[in-house]
């Protein structure tokens, strides 16, 4: 193996926390403006968005494969097998679970928090920034988990990345690969760099997030 | 601050009215006690006139201008005349120092400690500041937030069944604060099922609501 398991995980951090980052910007916009829906409109669109959840990650590479090949409909901007074509996908796979983490807290809080800021004596402009600081640790964890479910799948990565050495690599395609070749040592360290990943960020995000975020 | 409530009616659903044709003049300072038992409109009364809620039908003129008529700039501007203090308190994250000064720092304020140290050391509050709202007893979260309401120093100051949760030291010296608003040009309205004695005496008015409607209202 040439590229170092350095490289590999730099990329799949990048590439991960990029498509969670705009999976979580939407997912927060959709709250925002779900929010002002009727209950019954509101839990519809959820309900969608929780079956979407589910929905296997081979099926959504496919789709963005097929939007992405060649004679597809955006085949003109070349993006099939790098790294922008793994960011879309994986943040398809991502937002459906930051928008579900994140809904339901955020429609719930959002009357109590403009009850709350009227009762003061204050406009409604003030109330996203009140509903904003209570949302910190569901944002938080929002966030978490959609770059969880991003850096965790395999099916986006292996089918609009490919998997190419010193490219699209990332660390799910890596072990894919190194154990279709019976390089199980090399996999298995990468499997518990992905491990490490996901399991510290959940640790130090919990921790700082009861003495700053969550107090 | 004079409000005048004027053939207000308001329906939650469109089906059925929690106030009915209420007319109703606070004028001047005092403070106006709000009876009547569950379900009889109180809080739905006491929400319209602190400027919360727009009623389905009717007029409610704030110092002569009807309010709902208004720009929102310019109710923005009335609206921080008036602090409403919920029945169930509504607190966010934090200690219950940074909920004593929310009001304060959302309207960019400056935060007076000589008026929280007045309101803290008064209401005995000295040891609850630092301690997350999460670990306050229902009594002390009240407390938190009739305080918060307090420091604003409103012209019109709503409590919804403040004394529910306080022991009696604390209600009196509630009324205490009441009755000094008063007396400063204040306008204080309270729903209350307990009419604490102290409050009466201080009181300038005693309406009781019915089933959405004005039943008596008692000159005290």
């Amino acid at each position: 193996m040439s590229e170092s398991i350095l490289s590999i995980t730099l990329r799949s951090l990048y590439v991960s926390s990029t498509a969670a980052l705009i999976a979580f910007a939407l997912a927060i916009a959709l709250s925002a403006i779900l929010a002002r829906a009727p209950r019954k409109r509101a839990e519809m669109v959820l309900g969608v968005f929780e079956a979407l959840v589910g929905v296997p990650t081979t099926v959504i590479g496919l789709f963005v494969y097929m939007l992405l090949y060649p004679h597809g409909p955006l085949g003109f901007m070349r993006l099939l097998y790098t790294p922008i074509a793994i960011v879309i996908g994986q943040f398809l796979v991502a937002l459906p679970m930051a928008f579900t983490s994140m809904f339901r807290s955020f429609y719930e809080l959002k009357e109590g928090v403009r009850e709350l800021v009227l009762s003061l004596g204050c406009s409604e402009k003030h109330t996203t920034k009140v509903l904003l600081r209570e949302l910190a640790p569901v944002l938080t964890s929002s966030y978490l988990l959609a770059f969880s479910r991003a850096i965790g799948e395999l099916g986006v990565a292996l089918i609009v990345g490919g998997g190419i050495e010193g490219y699209t690599s990332v660390l799910t395609t890596a072990i894919a690969v190194r154990t279709s070749i019976g390089d199980y040592e090399l996999a298995i360290q990468i499997g518990l760099i992905l491990l490490c990943i996901t399991t510290s960020l959940a640790l130090i995000l919990k921790a700082f997030g009861e003495r700053v975020l969550w107090r | 601050m004079e409000v005048k409530l004027v053939d207000v009616w308001h329906s939650y659903d469109g089906f059925t009215y929690a106030l009915k044709g209420i007319n109703l003049a606070l004028e001047g300072p005092g403070v106006y006690v709000l009876t009547g038992p569950n379900g009889s409109g109180k809080t739905t009364l006491l929400k319209v006139v602190s400027l919360m809620i727009r009623p389905s039908r009717g007029e409610v003129v704030v110092d002569g201008v009807k309010f709902w008529g208004l720009d929102e700039n310019e109710r923005s501007s009335l609206r921080k005349s008036v602090v409403y203090v919920h029945d169930k308190p509504i607190l966010v994250r934090g200690s219950a120092r940074y909920n004593l000064e929310l009001g304060l720092r959302l309207r960019g304020t400056k935060v007076s400690e000589d008026s929280i140290g007045h309101y803290i050391a008064k209401y005995g509050l000295k040891d609850l500041e630092g301690r997350p709202v999460s670990r306050l007893s229902a009594g002390q979260a009240k407390l938190i937030s009739i305080v918060r309401g307090l420091l604003l120093r409103p012209r019109l100051l709503a409590l919804d069944e403040p004394f529910t949760f306080l022991d009696g030291a604390k209600a009196s010296l509630l009324v205490e604060d009441l009755a000094e608003i008063a007396r400063g040009g204040g306008t204080v309205v309270v729903a209350t099922h307990y009419m604490h004695k102290g409050l009466r005496d201080c009181s300038k008015q005693v309406i009781e609501l019915i089933d959405g409607e004005v039943a008596q209202r008692e000159e005290i």
